[in-house]
C-alpha cells in the first residue's frame, strides 16, 4: 500500500481534534460542578467565603489536569513534526490512536475530580473549621483519580514516540494487523480509564463529604478511601497491560 | 510468517476487539467499585465501631464487582494470543 505524507497529516490532525475535543467535555463539567457547589457554599456560609474560594480554585485547577494533558497531546500532534513521509501506516495509526487514548482517557478522571472537588466545597461550607483537612483529602482524592489519566498520557506518548517505523516490503495483511492493533491499544486505555477515574472520584467525594460531617473519624475514613480507590484502580491497570501488549507484543 | 490479506483482516479485527473489550469492560467495575468504596466511607463515618465489618463487606463486594473486569481481561488475552 502506498502512503503519502497527506495520510499521516490527516491522522495527526484528526487525532489532535479528537483529543482536545473529547477531553474538554468532562473537564468543563467537573470544574462547573466545583464552582456550583462553591457558590452554594458561599450562600450558606458567607463568613467562610475566603476558605471556600480557595478550595474551589485549587479543586478546579486539579480537575483541569486531564484537560491539560489532552491539550499537550493535541499540540504535539499538530506541531510535533509528525508531517514526515517515513513510518507509513504504522505511524498514521499510532498518531490517530494517541489522540483517541488521551481524549477518551480524560473523560473519567475529570468527572471524578470534579465530583470530589464539589463534595469538598459542600463539606467546607458545612465545617469551615476543618477546611484544611478537607482540602488535603480533596487533593489526595483528585490525585488518585487522575492516576488513570496519567496512564492514558503514558500510552499516548509511547504511541507518539516509540512505535517502530513500518519496514519495507511488508505484506498487506501484516500492515493492517499492526495498524489496527495500535488503534486497539488507544481504545483499550482510553475507554478503560473512564470507569476507574469516575469511581475513584466518587470514593473521594463521599470521603470529603463524611470528613465534613464526622471530622473525628478522619483516619478511618481515609484508610477506607485508599483501600477502595486501590481496588477500583485495578481495571485501569488491566487496560494498561492490554494496551502495552497491543503496542509491543503484536 | 506471511499473512494473506484475509488472515490479516481477521487478526486485525481480533486485536481491535481485544482493545475495545478491555476498554469497555473496565468501565463497569471501575465505577461500581468506586461506588462501593464511597458508600463504605459513608458507613464507616456514621458507625465507626463497625469499621472492620464494613471493610470486609466492601472488599467482598468489590471482588464480585471486579469479576467482569477479569472476564474482559481473559477475553482480551484470548483474542490477542489465540486467534
Amino acid at each position: 500500500m502506498e502512503l503519502s505524507v497527506e495520510y499521516i497529516r490527516i491522522a495527526a490532525y484528526l487525532g489532535a481534534g479528537i483529543s482536545v475535543g473529547l477531553g474538554a467535555i468532562t473537564t468543563g463539567i467537573g470544574s462547573g460542578i466545583i464552582a456550583g457547589e462553591g457558590s452554594r457554599g458561599v450562600m450558606k456560609q458567607p463568613q467562610a467565603n475566603d476558605q471556600l474560594f480557595r478550595t474551589m480554585l485549587i479543586g478546579q485547577a486539579a480537575a483541569q489536569t486531564a484537560g491539560i494533558f489532552a491539550l499537550v497531546i493535541s499540540m504535539l500532534l499538530i506541531y510535533g513534526g509528525f508531517d514526515v513521509a517515513d513510518g507509513g501506516w504504522f505511524r498514521a495509526a499510532a498518531l490517530l490512536s494517541a489522540g483517541l487514548a488521551m481524549g477518551i482517557g480524560a473523560l473519567g478522571p475529570s468527572l471524578g475530580a470534579g465530583y470530589s472537588g464539589g463534595e469538598a466545597c459542600k463539606s467546607v461550607a458545612r465545617m469551615p473549621k476543618h477546611g484544611n483537612a478537607i482540602m488535603g483529602n480533596m487533593l489526595i482524592g483528585q490525585a488518585l483519580s487522575q492516576t488513570s489519566a496519567i496512564f492514558a498520557l503514558v500510552v499516548s506518548l509511547l504511541l507518539l514516540y516509540s512505535v517502530p517505523l513500518q519496514p519495507e516490503g511488508l505484506a498487506v495483511g501484516r500492515i493492517l494487523l499492526k495498524s489496527i492493533s495500535l488503534i486497539g491499544a488507544g481504545l483499550a486505555i482510553g475507554l478503560g480509564t473512564i470507569g476507574p477515574g469516575t469511581g475513584i472520584g466518587y470514593v473521594a467525594g463521599r470521603a470529603n463529604d463524611m470528613l465534613g460531617r464526622f471530622p473525628k473519624e478522619r483516619s478511618k475514613i481515609m484508610r477506607t478511601m485508599f483501600l477502595g480507590a486501590a481496588v477500583s484502580e485495578s481495571t485501569a491497570i488491566y487496560s494498561l497491560v492490554i494496551a502495552f501488549l497491543l503496542i509491543f507484543a503484536v | 510468517m506471511e499473512l494473506t490479506l484475509a488472515q490479516g483482516i481477521v487478526k486485525a479485527a481480533a486485536l481491535l476487539g481485544a482493545g475495545m473489550c478491555m476498554g469497555m469492560g473496565a468501565l463497569g467495575p471501575g465505577i461500581g467499585e468506586g461506588f462501593v468504596a464511597g458508600k463504605a466511607c459513608e458507613g464507616i463515618a456514621r458507625s465507626p465501631e463497625n469499621a472492620s465489618l464494613i471493610t470486609r463487606t466492601m472488599l467482598v463486594g468489590q471482588a464480585v464487582s471486579e469479576s467482569t473486569g477479569i472476564y474482559s481481561l481473559v477475553i482480551a488475552l484470548l483474542l490477542i494470543f489465540s486467534t
